[in-house]
C-alpha cells in the first residue's frame, strides 16, 4: 500500500476501494464478534461465576451448580486455613451470556427444535407472525403516509393545514395508545398494527414532507416554461424528482417500524417474536433468546439489502453501469427465447 | 477568449457605428420586421430583511423583432437575470408589462423557452423523454408523435446517439443542447438563454456558441441571450442591451456592426475591437485603479529573479 494510500484513511470525506471497503463491512461485524468471543472464552477475562465440579468441604454448593465466584473464594480461603477442603471448578459467565458457539448452536437449531410447550409456536412460526404485523402496519401508514407527505412538501397550504398538529402527536408515545387500542380493536393482531401506524405515520409525514421540499426548484421552474400545469409539476416533476429519496427515507422508516413492534406485541394478547423471546427467558434458555434478537437483526438487515438492491434496479438513472441485474435477467431470458427460436427455425426448415 | 487586446491609443479603430452597407441593410430589414417581444417600463423591487426598497429593474423597456438574435449584458447586479426570469413569467413584476406578440404576458408559459445556467434536465429521464417531455405536457402530443419529433430536435443538436442516455451520462456541453433541443422543441415564439454557457470551459463555449448560430440560422426563433461574457455578446448579437446597475436600468441598446455570418476569426477585425471596446468603457468605465505596494519582504534567494 503507498504512503498516500494509507494516510488516506484520515482525511474527511476520503474515497475507499471497493475492496478496503468490503473489508471494513466485514470487520464491523467481526470486532464485536471477537469482543463477545473475548469474553466468552478467555478465563480471566470477567467471569464472574463458578461452575463447581468439587463442592469439597464447602456446605453451601452443590456440584454442578453456578456460584458466586468472589463469594466462593472468600469462604475457601477460611476454609483452608481450617485446614478444611476448598470447593474447586471452572469460571463461569452467568447464565445470561450466553457464549457465541451456544448461541450458534441455537440459531441453527432454532428452527428445528420444537418449543417446549405443544400450543406454543415455533421459531419460524412467531417470527413469520411479526413480520406479517409489521407488514400491515408498514402497508397502512405508507398508503397514507406517503401522499401526504409529498403532498406537504410540494403544497405549502396543505403543509400549513396538517403539519402543526402532526408535529404535536408525533411527541404522543405511540405505546401510550395500547389501552385504548386494545379498547377500540380487540386482542389480536389489529391493535399491534395500530400502534405501528401510530408510530410510524407521524414520522412518515414529516419526514417525507422534508424531503420533497428539497427538491431542486429550478426543475420546477423549467417544466414551467416547458407548459406544465400545476398537476403536471406535481406528477411528472415532484414526485419523480422526489421519489429516490423518499425510498430512502422508507428504509430507515422499516427500521422504526420494528422498535415499535417490540411493544406492540406485548398488547392484548402477547404474540410474535416477543412473545417467543420472553417464553425462552422463562425457560432461561438464553442461547434462544439470543438466537431470536440476532434472527430480528438479520431479517432487517436483509431486507434491507434487498431494498437497497431493488431501489438500484427501480430507479435506473442512479446507476453508473449501464445494466442493474433485473434488466441483465430479462435479457438473459430474452436472448435464451430467441436462441430457442432460431433452434426451432432451424429444425423447422430441416424436416 | 481575448481579455486584453492590444490596442495602443494610436491604433485607429472604426466608431462602433459604423456598418458596412450590407450590415445596415440588414438592421434595416430587421427593424421591419413584427415586433415579437415588447418590454414596456418593466420594474422590479423587493424588499430586504432590514426593510430597506432595493429597485432591480428601474423602467426598463425594449423591443425585439421576429428572428433577432437579442443579447443582454451588463455588470454584476445589473438585474440581467432577474429580466430573464421577469420574461419567462417566473416571478412577478413591480410595474410595467411585458407583450408577447401584442398579448400581455402572465405567468410561465410555453411560448417562451428558457435555457438556464445549471443544466436542469430531469435526472430521472432520458435524454429523448427529456426533450419529449414539452411536447406531452404542453401541446398534449401522444407518446409516439412527441417522440418522432423529439428524435428530430435531437438530430438538430447532433445528439440522436444518446437518446436513450440519461443527463449524469452527459458532459456539460452536451446537457445544455439537449436543454436547447428540449426548448425549441415545444416551437416557443422566443427562447430565453440565462448565461447559458457560463459554467462550461473556454473550448466548449467556443463550440457551443457557433452551434448556437447554425441552429438560430435554421429555426424560426427570437433569442433572448443574457451573458457576462463581452466577446460572447458581440459575437453572437445582432443587437446589444447594456444595462446599468444599482438600480438596472437600459443604458444602451447597441446595434453590432460585425457582419454575418460570424465566424472566430472576426474575433481580431477592427469592427469586432470597436464594439467590444465600446462595451468595455461602458461596463467597466476606465477609472485609476491604484495598486498600493504590498508591504512585502523578499522570501527569496539574492537572483532568484522572476521578472
Amino acid at each position: 500500500m503507498s504512503s498516500s494510500a494509507s494516510s488516506s484513511w484520515f482525511r474527511p470525506l476520503a474515497g475507499l476501494s471497493p475492496t478496503r471497503a468490503r473489508r471494513l463491512w466485514a470487520l464491523s461485524f467481526i470486532l464485536p464478534i471477537a469482543l463477545w468471543c473475548v469474553v466468552s472464552y478467555v478465563p480471566f477475562v470477567w467471569h464472574p461465576m463458578l461452575r463447581v465440579s468439587d463442592a469439597g468441604d464447602l456446605d453451601w454448593v452443590t456440584v454442578g451448580e453456578l456460584a458466586p465466584r468472589a463469594d466462593v473464594e472468600r469462604d475457601n480461603r477460611a476454609l483452608v486455613a481450617k485446614g478444611g477442603h476448598p470447593a474447586v471448578g471452572t469460571p463461569a459467565n452467568p447464565p445470561f451470556l450466553p457464549a457465541p458457539h451456544e448461541v450458534a448452536r441455537a440459531l441453527v437449531t432454532g428452527f428445528t427444535t420444537p418449543p417446549f410447550r405443544a400450543d406454543e409456536p415455533w421459531l419460524h412460526q412467531s417470527l413469520w407472525h411479526s413480520v406479517t404485523v409489521i407488514f400491515w402496519g408498514f402497508l397502512i401508514s405508507s398508503v397514507v403516509g406517503v401522499p401526504l407527505g409529498i403532498l406537504c412538501g410540494a403544497l405549502p397550504a396543505m403543509a400549513r393545514l396538517t403539519e402543526p398538529f402532526i408535529e404535536f402527536f408525533r411527541y404522543l408515545p405511540a405505546p401510550a395508545f395500547g389501552a385504548l387500542a386494545v379498547a377500540v380493536l380487540g386482542i389480536e393482531d389489529a391493535p399491534k398494527i395500530a400502534i405501528i401506524v401510530i408510530g410510524t405515520f407521524f414520522q412518515q409525514v414529516l419526514v417525507i414532507a422534508n424531503t420533497t421540499r428539497r427538491i431542486d426548484p429550478a426543475l420546477l421552474e423549467a417544466a414551467q416554461t416547458l407548459g406544465a400545469s400545476p398537476r403536471h409539476l406535481l406528477w411528472r416533476v415532484v414526485v419523480p424528482g422526489v421519489i429516490t429519496e423518499v425510498y430512502t427515507d422508507m428504509r430507515v422508516l422499516l427500521g422504526w417500524a420494528w422498535t415499535y413492534l417490540i411493544v406492540a406485541e406485548l398488547i392484548g394478547v402477547s404474540s410474535g417474536i416477543t412473545f417467543f423471546i420472553n417464553q425462552q427467558a422463562k425457560y432461561r434458555a438464553y442461547d434462544r433468546v439470543f438466537a431470536s434478537i440476532i434472527v430480528i437483526g438479520l431479517v432487517g438487515l436483509f431486507t434491507d439489502l434487498v431494498l437497497a438492491s431493488l431501489g438500484r434496479q427501480l430507479f435506473p438513472w442512479l446507476r453508473t453501469s449501464k445494466r442493474g441485474w433485473l434488466s441483465q435477467a430479462l435479457a438473459r431470458r430474452g436472448r435464451a427465447a430467441r436462441a430457442a427460436e432460431a433452434v426451432a427455425a432451424k429444425e423447422a426448415a430441416r424436416a | 477568449m481575448i481579455d486584453m487586446i492590444e490596442t495602443p491609443e494610436t491604433l485607429s479603430l472604426p466608431s462602433y457605428r459604423e456598418q458596412e452597407p450590407r450590415v445596415a441593410e440588414r438592421f434595416a430589414k430587421l427593424r421591419q420586421r413584427p415586433v415579437i417581444l415588447d418590454v414596456q417600463a418593466l420594474e422590479k423591487r423587493f424588499t430586504t430583511a432590514d426593510g430597506e426598497t432595493v429597485v432591480a429593474l428601474d423602467r426598463v423597456s425594449f423591443q425585439a423583432h421576429r428572428r433577432e438574435f437579442l443579447c443582454v449584458i451588463g455588470p454584476s447586479g445589473c438585474g440581467k437575470s432577474t429580466l430573464a426570469r421577469l420574461v419567462a413569467g417566473l416571478e412577478p413584476c413591480s410595474g410595467g408589462r411585458v407583450l408577447l406578440d401584442g398579448k400581455p404576458v402572465d405567468g410561465p408559459g410555453s411560448d417562451r423557452g428558457m435555457v438556464f445556467q445549471g443544466y436542469t434536465l430531469f435526472p430521472w429521464l432520458t435524454v429523448l423523454k427529456n426533450v419529449m417531455f414539452g411536447l406531452e405536457v404542453s401541446q398534449g402530443m401522444s407518446t409516439s408523435s412527441a417522440e418522432q419529433e423529439a428524435r428530430q430536435w435531437l438530430d438538430l443538436v447532433g445528439l440522436s446517439k444518446f437518446a436513450a442516455s440519461y443527463p449524469h451520462e452527459l458532459s456539460g456541453g452536451m446537457k445544455q443542447r439537449v436543454a436547447i433541443a428540449r426548448a425549441l422543441a415545444n416551437r416557443p415564439r422566443i427562447l430565453l438563454m440565462d448565461e447559458p454557457f457560463g459554467a462550461l470551459d473556454a473550448q466548449t463555449r467556443a463550440q457551443m456558441q457557433s452551434y448556437l448560430l447554425q441552429i438560430w440560422r435554421e429555426v424560426d426563433i427570437t433569442i433572448v441571450f443574457i451573458t457576462h461574457d463581452l466577446d460572447e455578446a458581440v459575437y453572437l448579437a445582432d443587437r446589444i442591451l447594456i444595462l446599468d446597475a444599482h438600480p438596472g436600468r437600459v443604458r444602451e441598446l447597441m446595434e453590432v456592426a460585425v457582419p454575418r455570418p460570424r465566424h472566430p476569426t472576426q474575433f481580431l477585425s477592427p469592427t469586432f475591437v470597436a464594439a467590444r471596446r465600446h462595451l468595455e468603457e461602458l461596463i467597466h468605465p476606465p477609472v485609476e485603479v491604484a495598486t498600493e505596494a504590498l508591504p512585502l519582504r523578499r522570501m527569496t534567494v539574492v537572483g532568484d529573479d522572476v521578472e
